[in-house]
């Protein structure tokens, strides 16, 4: 088989699709941009421990898209309009309840999932330096993640959901000296109605996924700055580990050597160590 | 860490970076693997565990189990750990100070633990909130989804009951008082205390309907209850453990 490239003139078509894409990168530089993202260097010993963050961005991004469709059929109308959008999306809508059941469990395993990204780092010790920052806009991260879920709630409007936010919105207004004030804002007045409603919607579908798209750039920005961390027990780490300590035992070895007696139980305590019998 | 320890991180890192491999395709391929996992898992669950639509919102009938999502659950639990107001147990330890020490631990937690050490097995400290942490939050989440989610229809042990209570408790029934609260065994053991001999602090029906109407949160207000009902139900609760048991 021949390409366009052994023989004759380019494809026209690739021609312009080439034109098209230095022209873009003469003035913004993505190509360049792409390459260095791509093949940059990454640890070798990377794990698949460390597909968790990407996957809790992907499990958010399918978050926002059915979070859109769901908004194009939602009605936060206190009197039954709302509750009524939803029993339409669930029975009526074209995959209404795939879309819908979709952002309920992707609510529930974003949480998990982004509760397993962050054990891996607490295990891992990848918030030391250089990524305390990475950490701290993580915090936040998980705490907007959390909110989502509280405000999300609400929106159907059922009894179950009505009442459980009654207590939760509660519990922010008892805290001392700012939480009637947290409390009314929640609450868009001292009582609990419809201007409650149309809050925490505009919270759940404006506020929270800008504070979070904001934070997932913050995120990211630091770990493409900084690298993504080597495992602490890479084959690599644990050969300079074991080097390491094969030159401590030679050294304390010629210690004894010497000075005899002096340091004879180090010496046997090294030598238990190296056969396994410690 | 002290300033060495920072240049050793550097130059190990250096190190490893340049005897690594290339973001892509290593590190992407991974990465595709598990979120495509992830997402086909989301699809099968929304296919198996079809959502369903619950009872209408109804502010006027407060028949209710105020059950959050499951994620919520370990700080519902809480609620019932710290139920009773006393000194030693006041519910803002749940509310407020239990909550806030922990998202404060967790945003300064990369200035705590500052030492080189990046292997578990050697940070026994981290190790230990590792274990304590999760198995807290497993532990109470569990219990959260076990827990009795409100009164059975039949009605409450209670006997010696005359008219004025009965129409009482037939309100604590209806208005899901049970879901929070446990009257001589029967109901939910939390978050609110158990109520089987409320009657002997010797309130009175209008404080005791002042209470209902503006309580502590978390409980909510009552306010909306007809007067006729807020004073049977406060006959009823004032009578708990002294006329009626
Ligand atoms: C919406 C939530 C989050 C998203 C989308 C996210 C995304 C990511 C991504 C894509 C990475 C690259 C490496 C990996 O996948 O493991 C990463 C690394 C990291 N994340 Fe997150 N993350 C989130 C939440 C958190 C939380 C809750 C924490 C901790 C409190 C955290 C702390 C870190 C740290 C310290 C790193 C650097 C780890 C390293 O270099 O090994 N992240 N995050």
């Amino acid at each position: 088989m021949t390409t366009s490239r052994d023989i004759g003139p380019k494809n026209p078509a690739q021609q312009v699709a080439e034109a098209a894409v230095d022209f873009v990168d003469e003035r913004s530089g993505v190509k360049t941009g792409a390459r260095w993202f791509l093949f940059r260097n990454i640890p070798a010993g990377t794990s698949w421990f460390q597909t968790l963050g990407f996957t809790a961005m992907v499990v958010f991004g399918m978050q926002a898209i059915t979070g859109i469709i769901l908004a194009m059929y939602y009605v936060p109308d206190t009197q039954g309009g709302a509750y009524a959008s939803i029993q339409r999306i669930t029975e009526e809508v074209t995959w209404g309840w795939m879309v819908r059941g979709m952002h309920k469990w992707g609510a529930s395993v974003m949480i998990i999932i982004v509760f397993l990204h962050m054990a891996r780092v607490f295990i891992w010790g990848a918030y030391k330096y250089p990524r305390e920052l990475t950490w701290i806009t993580g915090a936040f991260l998980l705490l907007m993640t959390m909110f989502m879920g509280l405000t999300g709630y609400l929106l159907v409007w059922d009894q179950k959901a009505y009442w459980a936010t009654v207590v939760a919105v509660n519990i922010f207004a008892s805290a001392p000296v700012l939480g009637p004030y947290i409390g009314d804002i929640l609450r868009a007045g001292p009582e609990f109605g419809p201007a409650t409603l149309t809050r925490f919607y505009s919270i759940h579908m404006l506020v929270i996924p800008a504070g979070i798209a904001t934070f997932i750039g913050l995120h990211l920005y630091f770990i493409m700055r900084l690298g993504i961390s080597e495992p602490p027990w890479s084959k690599r780490r644990l050969r300079i580990e074991r080097d390491e300590e094969d030159a401590r035992r030679a050294a304390v070895r010629e210690h004894a050597k010497a000075l005899p007696g002096a340091v004879a139980y180090p010496a046997t305590w090294s030598a238990g160590a190296k056969d396994g019998t410690r | 860490m002290k300033q060495a320890d920072k240049r050793a991180y550097d130059k190990d890192y250096a190190q490893a970076k340049k005897t690594g491999k290339p973001f892509f395709p290593y590190a992407i391929f991974k990465d595709t693997v598990i979120a495509s996992l992830t997402v086909i898992g989301i699809m099968i669950l929304a296919i198996v565990v079809r959502v369903e639509v619950g009872e209408p919102v109804n502010p006027a009938t407060t028949d209710f189990v105020p059950r959050p999502e499951w994620y919520f659950y370990f700080a519902f639990e809480l609620l019932k750990i710290f139920k009773n107001q006393d000194a030693l147990t006041p519910v803002i330890m749940a509310t407020f100070m239990v909550p806030n020490i922990l998202i404060l631990l967790l945003i300064v937690w990369p200035f705590i633990d500052r030492g080189p050490e990046r292997r578990i097995w050697k940070r026994p400290f981290a190790l230990g909130m590792t274990v304590i942490v999760t198995s807290m939050l497993c532990y109470l989440t569990w219990m959260g989804a076990n827990s009795p989610s409100g009164v059975s229809s039949q009605g409450l042990p209670v006997s010696g009951l005359d008219e004025e209570a009965t129409k009482g408790m037939a309100v604590y029934m209806a208005n899901g008082c049970g879901s929070c609260h446990m009257v001589a065994g029967v109901g939910a053991p939390g978050p609110g205390p158990d109520l089987s001999s409320e009657g002997s602090k010797g309130w009175d029906n209008a404080k005791m309907i002042a209470w209902f109407k503006a309580p502590k949160p978390p409980m909510p207000s009552y306010a909306s209850l007809p007067p006729a009902e807020l004073e049977a139900l406060a006959t009823f609760v004032n009578g708990l453990g002294t006329t009626y048991k």
